[in-house]
């Protein structure tokens, strides 16, 4: 519509031909909204975290997900409901992305009864299997082996879902992820590795302790492609994720991806980081963050500002909710420590 | 001969030249799309430990080289340490230039200016179409030797960098003049509102409306496409104009086309193992210094390849060929003219090492 105005008003008419002009097939109005409300809902459910867990009430550990929104979002615009994903220490991104539901994610972190796993895993193993979420995981390259067991299944089945493994820097120096990658290829998996380099495995440099220095250059060791994408552009992220998944659903093979992004909150929350340049997240914040750039490219595009706030403030409802009910919610009970056991007692 | 040679080492070993080797090229979305190649980092400093011996050999006293976090430049100093602790101290100098790191490509530019600043007699680029234009754009009076690692190796040379490391020498120290040394390119210069871009082989007007993965890959994206260059052997999107004309790089024209659902498929390469119909309803001969309007309403524009300017409605992006592009070193005319004057002639392996 936009386009045929311009036409008239212009009277270039010779190039615009029947053709849509659009991102993409699948990116429309309504693609980009959730793409939007994805990140916003990561962000927001951070942030909130993040001053939840200074008062002291939330249990255990929590790491931050806040400046990567992009990539996990990026990635599982792409996947199906049966589709699987194996996450990180720094998992509530793509559980959200993935679907997951917030409320029963804080819930959780709150280690409550109402929570996504009852109260018993906290933030580190927050899982969803209907939603096809493997797992938050405590041990760094825990999820390539998972990954390449649900692709794996997927391939003798034949139901053309599609595994992804997000891991991290510190992951891809582990021999799981390795091997994982190693076995996609030998298995001709349908998986894509997503390696999201954030610059820090902990507080170790990935350019001091990746050897060769992309996590990428590792893909041509294995028979994949590997590719680097800028974390902090959602549109990069998703054109790259499109290809490697759809690569991987039409019997394709297995992707790297490496995205480049990073965490604008310690590795975990009560890191110093000591061994950050000072200003080094605020610049970040200000020059190059996803939700930004995001709706600065967007509202010239045909989106109105007005859309994308009404979208902030739902999810700022949504995740004030979700708080105060983790907060009124049940603990679990004595006896809940002998459900969900491999031995009953 | 051998004497004038010995003295040419000593007399000028302030002669400097740069090294410039982008860790971020050849790693794009066409490694997944289009089975395009791969340059380790590793292999990127090999390549320039195999250009420190020749400039070292042939009397280059000093070399620049940009920093980076990715380890080419650690893997390049590590080489220089073990080189001088062995006793093979034929390497020239090696400095780093003291500059902060972004990851992207402004480190190169900042990096070419730093080294137009010292008064570097030439640029070796290892990268892509893409690193050639940025440092280009940055120092455009900078003669620059050129050693592919990206994804499309239209612009910059795919050579042995032993071999360019010899032809860099001989025009450093001004053993083989610059008439003979440097070769003219053209450029594309695209203008929207204030900002100026330039291209070194294509600039590709896309119906995409964001930089997103940057790279063009499908066809069907292509909505407009204007090259200095389009030989015919290329790869990449210059190729579709050069299976319509195929034109030189030296002649002083390029050329514009438009795609229309109902024009003429041509087949062109236009990315590596991809070869399909892109279909063309207009084609035209550019002229030099003619500002050329981009017809589409809005999308984005590839420049030598990558997507690097969106564009909306109202805004009127213009693109002109120019024929004072950089100049880059001629490797074989260079060494041909150093072989006919005698000047690789008459060496003995104490003077090589001494």
């Amino acid at each position: 519509m936009a386009q045929s105005v311009y036409a008239a008003i212009t009277g270039r008419y010779d190039y615009l031909i029947n053709e849509e002009n659009d991102v993409s097939e699948t990116l429309n109005r309504e693609g980009l909204l959730k793409a939007y409300r994805t990140m916003r809902t990561i962000r927001e459910f951070e942030e909130r975290v993040h001053n939840d867990f200074a008062t002291g009430e939330i249990p255990g550990f929590v790491h931050l997900y806040a400046g990567e929104e992009a990539s996990a979002t990026g990635v599982c615009m792409h996947l199906n409901g049966d589709d699987y994903i194996a996450s990180t220490h720094r998992g509530h991104g793509h559980c959200i992305a993935k679907g997951v539901d917030p409320i029963g994610m804080m819930a959780e972190i709150w280690g409550k009864k109402t929570g996504s796993c009852k109260g018993k895993g906290g933030s580190m193993h927050i899982a969803d299997l209907a939603k096809g979420m493997l797992g938050a995981n405590g041990i760094v390259g825990g999820g390539g082996p998972l990954i390449c067991g649900t692709a794996l299944a997927s391939k003798i089945k034949g139901d053309k879902t599609v595994g992804v493994c997000f891991f991290g820097d510190g992951a891809s120096n582990q021999g799981t992820i390795l091997e994982a990658m190693n076995l996609a290829t030998v298995w001709n998996l349908p998986t894509v590795f997503v390696a999201e380099n954030n610059g820090y495995a902990e507080t170790t440099s990935s350019s001091w302790s990746v050897a060769c220095d992309n996590i990428a250059d590792r893909a041509s060791a294995f028979g994949m492609p590997g590719v680097i994408v800028d974390g902090f552009d959602f549109f990069a992220v998703y054109e790259a994720a499109e290809e490697a998944i759809k690569r991987a659903r039409e019997g394709g093979g297995p992707t790297l991806i490496e995205v480049k992004v990073s965490r604008y909150y310690g590795h975990f929350e009560g890191d110093q980081q000591t061994y950050r340049a000072s200003g080094e997240v605020q610049k970040l914040r200000e020059e190059k963050d996803c939700l930004l750039q995001f709706r600065r490219r967007v509202t010239s595009n045909g989106i109105a500002d007005a859309d994308l706030d009404a979208i902030d403030e739902q999810v700022l409802a949504l995740i004030e909710d979700s708080v105060v009910r983790a907060k009124a919610d049940p603990k679990p009970s004595t006896e809940d420590l002998l459900t969900d056991v491999y031995v009953s007692y | 001969m051998e004497n004038e040679w010995t003295l040419l080492m000593i007399k000028n070993s302030d002669i400097t030249v740069g090294v410039i080797a982008n860790p971020a090229s050849g790693r794009d979305i066409r490694r997944l799309t289009a089975k395009a190649s791969v340059v380790s980092i590793t292999e990127k400093a090999n390549m320039v430990q195999r250009l420190l011996g020749p400039l070292g050999a042939l009397g280059v006293g000093r070399v620049l080289m940009m920093p980076d976090t990715t380890g080419i430049a650690a893997a390049v100093r590590r080489a220089v340490e073990n080189n001088q602790a062995r006793g093979r101290m034929s390497w020239p100098e090696l400095v780093f230039l003291d500059q902060d790191l972004f990851g992207g490509p402004e480190d190169s530019q900042t990096a070419a200016r730093l080294m137009a600043d010292v008064g570097v007699r030439i640029i070796v680029i290892l990268g892509g179409d893409g690193t050639h234009r940025v440092v280009a754009s940055s120092v455009p009076d900078m003669p620059l030797a050129t050693l592919s690692t990206g994804t499309n190796n239209v612009f910059p040379d795919w050579r042995e960098s032993t071999v360019t490391g010899i032809a860099t020498a001989l025009h450093a120290t001004g053993r083989v003049g610059r008439d003979i040394t440097l070769r003219p390119n053209k450029q594309l210069r695209v203008v929207l509102d204030e900002r100026e871009e330039i291209a070194l082989v294509d600039a590709c007007v896309t119906r995409l409306s964001h930089i997103g993965a940057r790279a063009v890959w499908n066809p069907e994206t292509i909505s407009e496409l204007f090259v200095c260059f389009a030989e015919a052997d290329s790869i990449g999107l210059s190729s579709i104009a050069a299976m319509m004309e195929p034109i030189s790089r030296d002649e002083p024209r390029g050329a514009y086309l438009r795609c229309a659902t109902d024009g003429r498929q041509v087949m062109a390469p236009i990315a590596p193992g991809v070869l399909e119909p892109v279909a063309v309803g207009h084609f035209e001969i550019m002229q030099p210094d003619i500002p050329y309007p981009v017809y589409s309403g809005h999308g984005s524009i590839a420049l030598d390849g990558e997507r690097e300017i969106e564009f909306r409605p109202g805004q009127h992006p213009e693109v002109s060929l120019e024929l004072n592009g950089p100049a880059t070193l001629d490797v074989p005319a260079t060494i041909s003219a150093a072989v006919e004057s005698g000047l690789m002639v008459g060496w003995s392996e104490q003077q090589m090492s001494g």
